[in-house]
């Protein structure tokens, strides 16, 4: 049986076998309601406008441990058919600055719960850049809950320059809603119709002079909202994209996601990586998935910098599928999974037994892979 | 008390240039972020208008006005409600009328609101732990009063609820970090280099020298030769960059008269600190002016694209640590006993950022020599690698506290409320 692969985020899911090449199976909203009988159920058709939604997973980080608990039990054997007795071997996705405390709990849920045959825990941005084939560069990764800026070398996160925001898609869609109250005081729309709206319309503007210029003339798309209505969106679709690289529009005292990205960079010790590290950027994350938010990012990051060095944002290779980037964790975990644990280099139930959840530091397991990683064609 | 595998201790390091904590067992720490703060004067923090999304800073709205005279409340109230801005993030933000303070002065704690600003952001913020599960061992200068200790200890158990501390100094991590109990630890750091003797684990006080001459000063140095020579240090968000044509691009000036003073300089420390590490060498011998006046020039690329030629100050600077460093090693030696210097001479220990720059280990080792008495053997020892030099203390007490045989010496928060933080100079030496 293949390895499991999980890559749990503030809004989605995903799920599914460490097959080469192919897409999580199991894409589903990290969000669950209570059923009668104390039971937690989780879906893809969940009807989000109930109000008593929980969302174990916030800002990248599981916050509510029994619903979790809970929803891996779905994933693991009703999603991907787990049978309980023989179960497989996992791998994780954590987001950055994860604690220590938050890792060792979800060992021991897996270990102990769950019974798992072998686990594996690597940070997203890690498996970010894997998925593109590269082991060192720096991996924007814009989600819903959370960006999250993190350089690269060799396979190990250089926990130093690490970048965090507590801002996401989430804040992206609420920007989006104001302005659209504001654009169209007459209507009343809900969140999830917002976050539909921004996830087709959204988009960034060619740069902040563009930007201010729409708020003369801009262009105007079409939409159908869903009681049939239809609305003209102007310059609202672009306030969306701008908040990335003008934050104060969110009225939050910080520099673009651009700038950011090099500021990152540019607190890496050796000055020397500097360039290699500029050279191989990722965006990855949902949200980067923004019309005209490649070229918009390489533009302010190529004038933000020095001259002699040219930032590069690197495109997945042909041999993987289309939607690389969106779950570009996922599809690095599916590549991981195929070296880890063959190798055996992941943390068996013996040991686990042995040494418990708080001694496993999978930081120079990962260096040591990555140079393995480079001798080998996915 | 404490088993070493359950709970795992945060190894705290609080220097004058930066602040380094992550967890004890782990061979580099999780968290570096510089030891200063930025400040506003109250008076200045921006009215909060409706926002949409809050990020993790808090915004407190300090601007408490009274409703009868519409005057802002007293500034005796709001003195100590100054807002600070902590960690690299916040800090690298330009703000008006932000002032940068720093957290040490002469290597002790000088402001201790600054301090436990610092520590908030560490623990809660970048290495997001709760400090009431887990025990801390904070490294203290060698040369720390027992005012200071006390009101270290008072703080961590009160404020922040801590189980158990344990204050370690310097120069006996350093040691540690080595595996050596005697020796003689040259910490070259950013405010100061300390030179102190380490016998069986302990430091002896008589024999502690300092000079004030550290990263910092070298730093300094490194500005005003710049400055002399013509070059303008322009900082990040002074200059804005447009594309005139594909491929060329055209430099403006940007001006925000409201930066401080102190805060231009922070920034423009920063950029002549990277040009330090990168083309600073340690010259082999004494530095003449004559005999480097030919050398190649090193190009440097400085963040508005200037490209600017360092050369004989590439090893002059580095060459006015020389002159104290060598003499304080010889005077602490001296200040021990007359037995123990031969084993110190064979054991001196560098470390610190500064201590990280090239050529500085073969120089010390090759002036020592000419300077000690014919019989010692003089041997320095440096960890190769220059991550290793810049955390040795850290790592030093992340060893400390990952020991089996250490976690009996933890002092308790129950031993502290029974006896009072001066029981800290019995179990803390």
């Amino acid at each position: 049986m293949e390895p499991v692969v999980v890559d749990p985020g503030s809004q989605l899911l995903k799920a599914g076998f460490a097959q080469p090449d192919s897409d999580p199976s199991l894409v589903l909203r990290t969000a669950m309601t209570k059923e009668a009988a104390q039971d937690e159920f989780a879906g893809k058709s969940l009807d989000l406008s109930q109000l008593d939604v929980i969302n174990p997973v916030q800002r990248g980080m599981v916050k509510d441990w029994d619903a979790m608990e809970d929803l891996w039990r779905y994933v693991l054997y009703s999603g991907l058919g787990w049978e309980p007795g023989s179960e497989g071997q996992i791998l994780i996705a954590e987001a950055l600055l994860t604690p220590k405390a938050s890792r060792e709990r979800m060992v021991q849920i897996m270990f102990e719960n769950f019974n798992v045959s072998g686990l594996y825990a690597v940070e997203q941005a890690v498996l970010s850049l894997y998925a593109i084939g590269r082991i060192t560069g720096v991996a924007v990764d814009i989600g819903h809950g959370k960006i999250d800026i993190a350089p690269v070398w060799e396979g190990t996160v250089q926990h130093n320059a690490v970048k965090r925001f507590e801002l996401g898609g989430q804040e992206l869609t609420s920007l989006f809603g104001m302005e659209l109250r504001k654009a169209h005081p007459e209507l009343n729309l809900d969140f999830a119709t917002v976050e539909a709206m921004k996830e087709r319309h959204a988009a960034v503007a060619e740069d902040h002079v563009a930007y201010s210029n729409y708020a003369e003339d801009c262009d105007t798309v079409e939409h159908t909202l869903p009681d049939g209505k239809v609305i003209y969106l102007g310059r609202e679709r672009y306030a969306v994209g701008e908040a990335l690289f003008q934050p104060s529009l969110l009225g939050i005292e910080e520099y673009g996601i651009a700038e950011q990205m090099l500021r990152s960079v540019s607190s890496c010790v050796p000055a020397e990586n500097h360039r290699q590290l500029v050279e191989n950027i990722v965006l990855c994350g949902g949200t980067s998935a923004m019309s005209g938010f490649e070229s918009r990012f390489q533009k302010e990051a190529m004038l933000l910098g020095t001259p002699s060095i040219r930032p590069s944002l690197i495109k997945p290779p042909e041999y993987m599928p289309d939607n690389t980037l969106r779950y570009s964790a996922w599809m690095g975990g599916a590549i991981l999974a195929k070296v880890v644990f063959p190798q055996n280099q992941h943390i068996t139930k013996a040991e686990y037994d042995e040494t418990g959840a708080g001694s496993f530091s999978w930081n120079n397991l990962t260096r040591h892979l990555a140079y393995e990683y480079t001798n080998i064609n996915v | 008390m404490y088993g070493g595998d359950e709970v795992s201790a945060i190894v705290l390091d609080l220097g004058s240039h930066s602040c380094k904590a992550g967890y004890a067992g782990e061979d580099a720490p999780k968290a570096v972020l510089p030891s200063l703060v930025g400040t506003m004067d109250p008076m200045y923090l921006p009215q909060e208008p409706e926002q949409p999304a809050k990020m993790g800073v808090d915004g407190d709205n300090n601007n408490a006005v009274d409703p009868k005279t519409g005057k802002p409340v007293e500034a005796a109230a709001k003195k100590s409600t100054r807002k600070l801005y902590t960690g690299v993030q916040a800090m690298g933000y330009r703000r008006d009328h932000m002032e940068v303070v720093p957290a040490l002065k002469d290597g002790l704690i000088n402001d201790w609101e600054v301090v436990e600003s610092i520590w908030d952001h560490t623990l809660r913020e970048r290495l997001m732990i709760d400090p009431k599960e887990h025990p801390m061992l904070l490294a203290e200068p060698s040369f720390n009063t027992p005012q200071h200790r006390e009101k270290i200890v008072e703080l961590m158990f009160e404020k922040y609820q801590i189980p158990a501390l344990f204050l370690a100094k310097n120069a006996v991590l350093t040691s540690f970090a080595s595996g050596r109990a005697t020796s003689l630890v040259v910490d070259c750091g950013g405010g100061s280099t300390t030179v102190a003797a380490v016998h069986d684990g302990y430091v002896l006080q008589k024999a502690i020298v300092r000079s004030p001459i550290g990263g910092e000063f070298l730093t300094d140095c490194m500005l005003k030769a710049l400055e002399g020579r013509g070059i303008a240090i322009r900082p990040r968000y002074s200059f804005k960059r447009k594309e005139v044509r594909p491929g060329e691009f055209e430099l403006t000036n940007v001006d925000f008269p409201n930066t401080t003073e102190s805060y231009r300089r922070y920034i423009q420390r920063a950029i002549a600190a990277d040009v330090k590490e990168s083309v600073c060498r340690v010259p082999d011998g004494l530095f003449e002016e004559s005999s480097y006046a030919n050398i190649p020039t090193t190009p440097y690329e400085l963040p508005d694209g200037q490209t600017i030629e360092v050369g004989a100050d590439r090893f002059k600077i580095p060459d006015l640590m020389f002159n104290p460093a060598l003499v304080q090693v010889i005077e602490s030696i001296n200040k021990c006993d007359v037995d123990i210097r031969r084993e110190l001479f064979s054991s001196i220990l560098l470390a610190g950022g500064t201590a990280a720059m090239q050529q500085m280990k073969e120089r010390l080792e090759k002036d020592l020599i000419e300077e000690a008495p014919q019989a010692a053997r003089v041997k320095v020892l440096a960890s190769g690698n220059a991550i290793e030099r810049r955390f040795s203390v850290w790592i030093g007490g992340s060893i400390l506290a990952s020991l089996g045989s250490f976690q009996q010496m933890w002092l308790s928060k129950s031993e502290f409320e029974e006896h009072g933080a001066s029981y800290v100079h019995r179990k803390c030496p």
